[in-house]
């Protein structure tokens, strides 16, 4: 025991001397002020440009990152035209990467000013890159947090089992040692004992003997399946409930279509391109004249609006559509009720007010759409139990179709809270026909 | 008075046989097996046990196996362009026309998946038939001819055009005739189109065809008015209606339209301004008219002119020459009575008769002259176009085509080398032309004798129009583009008569520009937007003309004898009638009419010989014993049905089975019985002298009249007289009776909504549009023969025909009295309809003992089913008093064993998107089209206003031609199912039971006075 402990202090002193370098090496790279840079970075640059992914030029914070070569950086920054102009071989690739798109000029801007810039470009890279590994399975963290016992119950009941173990094998050994100088006392010497009093050394047969002996000890096979019965049972427990339950489920889509960008960034409203939310049961996936809205202007050369191109049989030179070219476009399906359930979406949106969030999570920061929530019947029933209908809000008020509603429920409630529960809103035929 | 009438749906009820008593012991019919495995030894044997034991760890490895695949990835595929008008999930509504009724076509998605009724609708004000119901299904029908076909080989439309132009220029050259032998056609741009394919080749003639034929009217009024017209009848202008085998409710002419008119004298309303009509009807067969009339009297096909003889002299007070009295001495005296009905009413009075016999048509227009129908009822100036087949010109054609002087047929909703009374004829003469084209939708009888198949859209994919009666015209348009590789027809003759439209679209717009549009006042683009939305137009009427005539009628009366005295020369006189679901069997392709029950015999699936039960027993027949029947050189085999009220010495058998092309659903079910048509004086008359010879098969119905039983309960019908409403407006309806009520439960509150329902028995005819309107609504799977046979019948509506009998005016109360009846009393039986679907009790019993709390109760009165809850226990459908759940025995969407259009590739995109279809071992039972009112609460709720009477309709409701069925919210005072439930004839079925149904009835009453048989 005490070695793994000395290896283990030591191992861990060298994991956290070469991580202290490590930071201290970072450091010493960023001389300039963030803050100054941030405010900079927002005032100048984030028309084009963000840290973690492309715009309408490239991501800067992988980029600025590699790039280790300040004073190029700051050139290019304040005229890369002229860069170019003067065949640097660096520019000329990146300009050639990006469809020999130029960057405005900034002249305005000092060396200071540029190298602030960086700093704040690369220190919040590393904390963005640092919290990722954190953020890259918010569907991990949703389905515990509503599907069964949580992970926090289950290791805490491994920890009780494995407490317990500990206890009852120094129980063991108390009472063994008890009953040892008992017999001693006695005058009984047990048999192991003489062996090892012979003096012969008969390590391996000591160590089977010990196994033999715990295999005899009822206690022991008893906690033994105990214990096994139990991590079956709850896996099993866990694994029946969450069948069919596939909150976090993120499939690739054809189109990788960032709802980070389009509803975080531009700030587009869910109901542009998803207008049946209003009006129908389906909140209808865009067709594709609805992103051509915007796309037969923005972005004609990315990859993934070519793709929008291909299906449609548009082709953007010409402007012209060829309907015999044109194919449709097969999303991966995420959130897929069973059909043996009736669910209208304009109810909940339209009449009930509630926010696309409150169902489908924070789609504006997503960059690929998951399942946010389980889709359970006992999730629905659990916000139709709970949530207060409030008359007051925008959908309801001036409705009159609750006129007689609330004065039931006035009446009957006396003033208590109404939830859709109490408008009849958990009964099997809402939902089930 | 309280009803304790004898009741019953059979005659197996009636004379409790063995059988029925054993089937109706237990809930279901058939048991599970479950004895016949535990029994042998099964379980108990060394070596099944260790089978079993295999088999249950085969089985759970496979299953353990089978669940580690991968859940299956959804996709979702939007439209490229999106259409403005569609919205994924909401459903569009488009004005088009069927059989010139104008209707509302709902769609989703693009196709069309339910029609129902254009509320302003000329003829029937919102109602379809079944038949309308059904025929969105045909649209896909996979059977349908999918692309063109050239001597069976499949071509592409450019070969067929040239070939046809080459053909018909060398045809012309010839000068020989070209036929287009349509059934009745009255669109007024099919007739120019028509007309032009004429101009284009001189000696092309259009004949008028229909399988089912009115050319006796048409013929009469010729005769007797000199205008060959079908004239527009009135029904709610009669009083008194007398009806000579004339299934006006069910089958004749224009049964939607009068159904509505007929009920406007009897219903609700009608009654409690004390006014009734008074219906009498003498027949054969029992027909749907017939079992709603307030009083019958089956005669046979031989008596039916003599009887037209006797009321004309009774009502004119001449005597024709060769009058003699009726042997059938109740007839004769029923005679009597309606003549003095009839006159007393003149000018109030309508005499029908269903006989395509010109003379027979010619002696009921002199009586109704004589009765001043004409001018109100009878309307000559605004005729109905809805047929107008002239019999003879056809029969005149397959002579000149067996004369060879025919080079080319044309075949346009004609097909009649199955419905023509001698198939032989038309596969002979059609050999003997050069050019034969069909416009067939489907493979039929008559496009398989064609070496052209042009298929023409289905009316849901074409655009046209329609004018059923005179200024009022509807317009078709299409809802889907063309499933397959199909033609209107029209655009074909437009291409083969090298007129100046290539398309028919353009062609109907020009038409309706310069002729049509200015009718409803409308004009140009504009007017035709508005027509594409309110769905049709309507000119004035002309003013109704009060014609009379003094046709000499000696050489009619001569006719009628003639043939009164050969038909009654035979033993047994036959006569064909149309099936309300099958029809002429136009659609016999369509599973949701071959299992729609007939109203009367409640016979799905096939056709049969209907015969009195006495008669039968005469003759050591008992029921599914085939016999052969033969007439006119033409023998088919049938299964026996005793037929309460058939007339003795007559035997009816239904048009319209038989198919022998028509597609996997509709060949072969039944047998044709066309071929016993006969053509005399220029018309086909469905009537012949037939002989019967017994075999040794026996055939089992699937009936499903004795299926779901009441276990001998008898206060399900309620029924009095209009003299007793008259006096008492109770009468019946048990309304003061104390029944001690026990309960259980507590009351539910239904603080919003109470949705109820009221029933007006007075005014169902029982013609089961309802039941494929709910079919369509609510995914209901069709199970086939052999499944209506166990009893596994799965539609959530249905509707009951209970008899009773009748004796000298009073009304058969007790059992011991009916075993005291004479046989004759057998045909003197009256009918009742009740249309039975779930009650929606309060206090439902089904839903007490239910395990697992899958069926139970909502606050707005409804009694809910969660399927994926169900177990399959049935316990419920046990305990159900009214016997309305049905259990899903298969999965009828999945199981290879039934061809069902659940599972057609092309036919389940009928399905409602929005009502589930159910999984095997489930209950199912009518929602009460709860998807339907979740809709109209949702309408309500984004529009910010209070749900408001009508808003909601069910789909019975929607559908039905006589308004019978009312639903609501109860809660409203001023609801309309409010007030009729406030009727004094509101009663509850089994109401002492205290289930607190949410489905009211209204007594049936019968206008019943002096006469009696």
């Amino acid at each position: 025991m005490r070695n793994i402990s000395l290896i283990f202090k030591q191992f861990s002193k060298a994991v956290l001397l070469t991580a202290g370098f490590a930071i201290l090496g970072f450091s010493a790279h960023a001389q300039g002020d963030a803050t100054k840079g941030e405010a900079l970075f927002k005032a100048n640059c984030t028309t084009c440009h963000k840290i973690e992914s492309q715009l309408i030029g490239p991501a800067l914070g992988p980029l600025v990152t590699a790039e280790t070569d300040d004073k190029w950086l700051i050139k290019w920054v304040q005229n890369n035209q002229a860069l170019i102009a003067a065949k640097d071989p660096k520019a000329l690739k990146i300009y050639n990467q990006f469809n020999q798109q130029g960057m405005t000029v900034f002249g305005s801007l000092s060396d200071a000013d540029v190298t602030n810039i960086l700093a704040y470009i690369r220190a919040d890279w590393k904390t963005q890159q640092a919290a990722a590994p954190a953020a890259g399975a918010p569907g991990a963290s949703g389905a515990t947090a509503d599907s069964g016992p949580s992970s926090l119950v289950i290791w805490g009941l491994l920890g009780v089992i494995v407490v317990a173990f500990i206890v009852i094998m120094v129980l063991n050994k108390v009472i063994g040692t008890l009953e040892r100088l008992l017999l001693r006392g006695k005058g009984i010497i047990l048999e192991d004992e003489v062996e090892t009093e012979d003096g012969v050394a008969k390590v391996p047969v000591d160590k089977m003997a010990g196994l033999k002996h715990l295999a005899k000890n009822k206690k022991f096979i008893f906690f033994v399946i105990l214990c096994g019965t139990i991590a079956c049972g709850s896996w099993t427990w866990v694994t029946l409930w969450n069948t069919n339950v596939h909150t976090g489920y993120q499939p690739e889509q054809p189109i990788h279509f960032p709802h980070d960008l389009h509803a975080g960034v531009m700030k587009i409203d869910c109901q542009y391109c998803h207008s049946g939310a209003y009006k129908s049961k389906n909140a209808t996936i865009p067709s594709l004249n609805i992103c051509m809205n915007c796309h037969k202007v923005v972005k004609q050369d990315s990859k993934e609006i070519q793709k929008i191109y291909a299906a449609l049989g548009y082709d953007p030179k010409t402007q012209k559509y060829d309907s015999t070219k044109s194919r449709p476009i097969q999303w991966v399906r995420v959130h897929n009720l069973p059909d043996l359930v009736y669910f209208n979406h304009s109810q909940h949106v339209k009449v009930g007010g509630i926010k696309c969030q409150t169902c489908h999570g924070p789609v504006q920061t997503m960059k690929e759409i998951y399942q946010y929530s389980p889709l359970t019947m006992k999730w629905c029933v659990q916000c139709h139990k709970r949530t207060e209908v409030d008359f007051s809000k925008a959908g309801h008020k001036g409705n009159a179709y609750y006129d007689n509603m609330i004065a039931v429920h006035d009446r009957i409630k006396r003033g208590e809270k109404v939830t859709e529960a109490s408008m009849g809103g958990i009964e099997c035929g809402k939902c089930h026909y | 008075m309280d009803s304790n009438k004898k009741y019953w749906k059979g005659l197996e009820e009636l004379n409790k046989t063995p059988e029925f008593v054993e089937k109706n012991k237990h809930e279901f019919a058939e048991p599970i097996p479950v004895e016949e495995v535990l029994e042998g030894g099964s379980l108990f044997g060394k070596t099944p046990r260790r089978d079993f034991l295999k088999a249950l760890g085969f089985g759970v490895g496979a299953v353990t196996l089978a669940a580690c695949q991968k859940v299956p990835v959804h996709k979702s595929i939007p439209y490229l362009i999106k259409p403005e008008e569609i919205t994924p999930g909401v459903a569009n509504y488009y004005s088009s026309s069927y059989d010139g009724h104008a209707i509302l076509v709902k769609t989703r998605e693009g196709r069309p998946i339910k029609i129902e009724g254009n509320p302003n609708d000329l003829l029937s004000k919102g109602g379809l038939s079944g038949q309308a119901q059904a025929s969105v299904l045909d649209l896909y029908d996979s059977n349908r001819t999918q692309n063109p076909k050239q001597d069976g080989a499949e071509v592409d439309w450019d070969s067929i055009d040239s070939f046809i132009k080459g053909e018909l220029s060398a045809i012309k050259a010839g000068g020989k005739k070209i036929a287009i032998v349509t059934s009745t056609i009255n669109s007024p741009s099919t007739l120019a189109v028509i007309a032009d394919f004429i101009a284009a080749y001189p000696t092309a003639k259009h004949i008028t065809y229909d399988a089912v034929s009115y050319t006796g009217i048409i013929q009469a009024n010729q005769n007797s008015f000199g205008k060959a017209v079908l004239p527009h009848y009135n029904f709610d202008q009669a009083d008194v209606i007398v009806s000579f085998g004339a299934d006006f409710l069910g089958t004749w002419i224009s049964p939607t339209e009068f159904i509505g008119q007929y009920v406007k004298n009897r219903n609700n309303k009608s009654l409690q301004s004390k006014k009734m009509s008074r219906h009498i009807q003498f027949e054969s067969g029992m027909s749907n008219t017939g079992s709603n009339a307030d009083v019958r009297i089956p005669i046979k096909p031989s008596e039916e002119g003599i009887a037209l003889i006797n009321l004309y002299n009774a009502i004119s007070g001449t005597t024709l020459p060769g009058s003699k009295k009726l042997d059938n001495l109740p007839a004769e005296n029923a005679i009597a009575v309606a003549a003095a009905e009839l006159k007393a009413a003149k000018g109030k009075a309508l005499v029908v008769a269903g006989s395509n016999d010109v003379a027979i048509q010619t002696l009921v227009n002199s009586i109704n002259s004589l009765l001043g129908a004409y001018g109100t009822i009878i309307d000559l100036d605004n005729a109905s176009n809805q047929f107008a087949g002239n019999d003879a010109e056809f029969v005149e054609l397959v002579s000149d085509m067996n004369n060879g002087a025919v080079d080319a047929v044309f075949f346009l909703d004609a097909n009649p080398a199955y419905d023509y009374h001698n198939p032989n004829a038309i596969k002979a003469a059609l050999k003997k032309v050069r050019l034969r084209v069909s416009f067939a939708r489907n493979n039929e009888e008559t496009a398989a004798l064609c070496n052209i198949i042009a298929p023409n859209h289905y009316y849901l994919e074409s655009w046209g129009d329609s004018n059923s009666l005179a200024g009022y015209y509807t317009v078709v348009q299409p809802t889907i583009n063309p499933v397959y590789n199909t033609r209107q027809a029209e655009t074909s003759l437009l291409a083969w008569s090298n007129g100046t439209f290539k398309e028919y679209y353009a062609y109907v717009r020009d038409n309706w520009d310069k002729k049509l549009l200015a009718l409803g006042g409308l004009t140009g683009l504009k007017g035709w937007e508005t027509l594409l939305q309110t769905g049709y137009v309507k000119g004035a009427d002309k003013t109704a003309t009060a014609y009379t005539t003094n046709h000499d009628l000696t050489a009619a009366a001569q006719i009628i004898l003639a043939h009164s005295a050969e038909l009654a020369a035979g033993k047994v006189e036959l006569q064909l009638y149309q099936s309300i679901a099958m029809r002429d069997g136009k659609r016999a392709n369509n599973p949701w009419l071959q299992e729609l029950p007939d109203p009367v015999s409640k016979v799905t699936w096939e056709n049969f010989a209907a015969l009195s039960p006495v008669y039968a027993k005469s003759l050591g027949l008992e029921q599914g014993d085939v016999i052969k029947i033969t007439a006119n050189g033409y023998t088919i085999a049938l299964p026996v049905l005793l037929q309460p009220g058939q007339a003795q010495g007559t035997i009816s058998v239904a048009v319209g089975y038989g198919r022998t092309l028509a597609g996997p659903v509709g060949e072969n079910v039944g047998q044709n019985a066309f071929p016993f048509n006969t053509f005399r004086n220029g018309a086909f008359i469905g009537t012949a002298v037939a002989t019967i010879e017994k075999t040794d098969d026996q055939s089992e119905l699937a009936q499903t009249q004795t299926h779901h039983s009441y276990e001998g309960r008898n206060s399900i019908i309620r029924e009095t007289t209009f003299t007793e409403y008259k006096k008492n407006p109770y009468a019946a309806s048990g309304h003061f009776d104390e029944h001690k009520t026990y309960s259980m439960w507590d009351e539910y509150d239904h603080p919003t909504f109470n949705w109820v329902m009221a029933i007006d028995l007075n005014a169902c005819t029982g013609c089961g549009a309802c039941v494929v309107a709910c079919s369509a609504e609510n995914n209901i799977p069709v199970v086939g023969k052999d499944e209506v046979r166990r009893r596994r019948e799965m539609h959530w509506i249905r509707i009951d025909r209970y008899y009773s009998f009748n004796k000298g005016g009073d009304l058969i109360t007790k059992e011991s009295e009916i075993n005291q009846l004479s046989d004759a009393n057998m045909d003197n039986v009256s009918v009742v309809y009740q249309p039975m679907l779930c009650q929606h009790c309060d206090h439902a019993p089904c839903e007490t003992v239910c395990p697992v709390l899958a069926t139970v109760h909502s606050s707005e009165g409804l009694n809910m089913m969660a399927y994926n809850r169900c177990i399959g226990t049935r316990y419920c459908a046990n305990n159900c008093p009214y016997k309305v759940r049905r259990f899903n025995w298969f999965n009828y969407w999945n199981d290879a064993r039934f061809d069902n259009y659940l599972q057609g590739e092309h036919t389940q995109l009928v399905l409602n998107p929005d009502v589930v279809t159910r999984f095997r071992g489930v209950m199912e039972k009518c929602s009460m089209c709860i998807q339907r009112i979740q809709a109209g609460k949702l309408k309500a709720k984004m529009e910010k206003r209070s749900v408001k009477d009508g808003d909601i309709k069910v789909a019975c409701q929607q559908t039905c031609p006589a308004n019978a069925i009312i639903f609501g919210n109860v809660n409203d005072p001023n609801s309309e199912v409010a007030q009729a439930l406030k009727s004094e004839r509101t009663y509850y079925v089994l109401e002492e039971l205290n289930t607190q149904p949410g489905v009211g009835y209204q007594v049936k009453v019968r206008n019943r006075t002096e006469l009696e048989a």
